[in-house]
């Protein structure tokens, strides 16, 4: 694993001290805080208890705002991770430094997921607001913010393999954005297909809104959990497997 | 504390290196010596580990660069073609960050920061942003990258590639005191910056080996094949004189002629027998029988003897020496 602090920290060097992260945390905020701001307002107007929905619920689950988002802005983040180095050359000074692939690898994922934990930080105040007006239940944010981070950790893996893959960061963006949008859609077909039939059941298991809907409900269950160790693990795998290729290109 | 055995690198279909062996000895200058595309690029790649050999054994400092990579990567400092840079960082931070990932200890990370800088001279520029960097400066923080973890080898590929007069000597100069520390292999396109700087020649061309020895020996095989001589006279009178000079094979008129003028250039070629030693006594025998015909010499000057030349002349013996071999 050597290599990986000095990595590490440069990512998140480039990621801030360039425009990139700060433009995606405003747009990212923005869009937030619109949809934190039409929920208070849809509850406090309802003038019947919505006994099975809460505001973190709704925020966390009912809603296509969360993967529009994540949709466009998660491929952004990681766009540029191997692509930029492949296309400037830096890959070459990087490469032939005593560095291990999979320390490369990991220290890029980690930057990127640690400035998704960024995007995602100042939302906990959404929290406290909704803390102060009424009962909270802390259980259901933190498998809310659980789901959040699951998610999004393994967009961001499926983003660094698509930016191994091309010297575009175009293309990384491109490829990126499309397998989150086959996955999105995969889940959506849960609802259209018929119950009890194969398609059926690989929909449910990869659909991520039912995946957001049982965090936002509190409930972690263990196949989420396995599905997105996989969506995670998997692709690191093969971005380490790619980097190791190119010495044979 | 470099040996390299029988290397074969292909893509795809395509041979980029052929077999190439050689060795780099502790403690010299070596100079890659071939033109465009020749294959150098690659060998060097390998050498410092960005890409693996199709076949061969390439060993840096006793460390194998295919199954000993990390030790063998520990003891380069490589610097690539293009100097590639991170835009958004400071000079500083740069180097910093290039210690640190090869492995120097916090303690010793700002000394030798400061010496690296200090060597590729580029002190002067420490805050400044890479992107915005001039050519030379970039070439220059290149060095200090690849001086910063005080590695046995330097491997340095095209380091005056794309500088104006002025930045080539410079770096020439940095590389040469270098040289008395470091063991350097850098390749060049450029013969008079083998001459320059490098105790010892690696002459490569369409990914074969051609010559390999100390630069002394390779300066021999840079014969002039002709003289080119500008005279104010009589065109007739001037050829006839030049013809009969002994070692003279052919005198060709190479200058646009003028109207009015009487000033002319000739190349006056040497025939294949004459000597090395005998081309300066044929050559003031051309000027002396010029005078003698009643012609002013305003010029005299060996032409050609250019990289293209001296691989002509190696190649040519390679493959002289090879069907020797066969027949």
């Amino acid at each position: 694993m050597s290599g990986f602090w000095p990595i590490y920290k440069r990512e998140l060097f480039a990621f801030f001290v360039t425009p990139l992260a700060w433009v995606l945390i405003c747009v990212f905020l923005v869009v937030q805080g619109m949809h934190f701001d039409l929920l208070v307002e849809h509850f406090s107007n309802s003038t019947e208890v919505i006994s099975d929905q809460t505001p973190i619920q709704a925020f966390f689950g009912n809603t296509v705002l969360l993967y529009l988002v994540l949709f466009l802005l998660v491929p952004a983040m990681t766009m540029r991770l191997f692509a930029e180095e492949r296309r400037a050359g830096t890959i070459e000074t990087l490469m032939t430094a005593p560095v291990s692939s999979a320390a490369v690898v990991l220290a890029k994922y980690l930057a990127a997921l640690t400035t998704y934990v960024a995007m995602w930080a100042p939302t906990t105040l959404y929290l406290t607001i909704l803390a102060r007006t009424g009962d909270l239940d802390w259980h259901v944010a933190a498998s809310s913010y659980l789901g959040v981070l699951l998610v999004g950790a393994g967009y961001l893996s499926l983003g660094i393999l698509a930016s191994a893959m091309t010297k575009s960061q175009f293309l990384a963006l491109v490829m990126s954005a499309l397998v989150i949008l086959v996955l999105f859609i995969m889940g959506i077909a849960e609802f259209v297909t018929q119950d009890g039939t194969m398609v059926h059941d690989v929909c449910a298991y990869v659909s991520v809104w039912s995946q957001m809907n049982d965090f936002a409900s509190g409930i972690v269950d263990l196949r989420h959990l396995a599905f997105n160790a996989t969506l995670i693990v998997l692709p690191l795998f093969i971005t380490t497997r790619v980097v190791d290729a190119w010495r044979w290109g | 504390m470099v040996s390299v055995e029988h290397l074969v690198k292909r893509y795809g279909p395509r041979l980029a290196v052929d077999d190439i062996s050689f060795e780099v000895p502790r403690g010299e200058v070596v100079g890659f010596l071939g033109p465009n595309g020749a294959g150098k690029s690659t060998t060097l790649r390998i050498l410092a580990g960005f890409l693996g050999q199709t076949a061969g054994k390439v060993t840096v400092d006793g460390h194998d660069v295919k199954d000993d990579s990390y030790a063998a990567r520990a003891c380069i400092g490589y610097m690539p073609e293009a100097v590639p840079l991170y835009p958004e960082m400071r000079v500083a931070e740069y180097l910093t960050f290039r210690a640190e990932l090869k492995g120097v200890a916090r303690k010793e990370r700002r000394a030798s920061v400061d010496a690296a800088m200090e060597k590729a001279n580029v002190t002067d520029v420490a805050n400044v942003v890479l992107g915005n960097l001039s050519k030379g400066y970039r070439q220059r923080a290149g060095l200090a990258d690849a001086l910063v973890a005080k590695p046995k080898l330097l491997v340095l590929d095209e380091p005056t590639a794309g500088l104006d007069p002025n930045q080539i000597v410079e770096v020439r100069d940095v590389i040469k005191a270098l040289g008395r520390d470091h063991t350097v292999l850098l390749s060049t396109h450029i013969l008079s910056e083998v001459e320059a700087s490098c105790t010892r020649v690696v002459v490569i061309d369409r990914g074969k080996l051609v010559a390999d020895g100390p630069t002394a020996e390779i300066r021999r095989m840079r014969r002039a094949p002709a003289l080119d001589v500008t005279v104010r006279g009589a065109e007739e009178a001037a050829t006839a004189a030049m013809k009969k000079v002994e070692g003279v094979a052919s005198v060709k008129r190479v200058d646009a002629p003028a109207a009015g003028a009487d000033v002319a250039t000739y190349r006056c070629l040497w025939t294949k027998k004459l000597a090395d030693a005998d081309v300066a006594q044929a050559s003031e025998q051309i000027i002396a029988a010029l005078v003698a015909a009643g012609c002013a010499v305003r010029e005299a000057h060996a032409s050609g003897g250019s990289l293209e030349d001296v691989f002509r002349e190696l190649t040519r013996g390679a493959r002289e020496e090879a069907e020797a071999r066969a027949s």
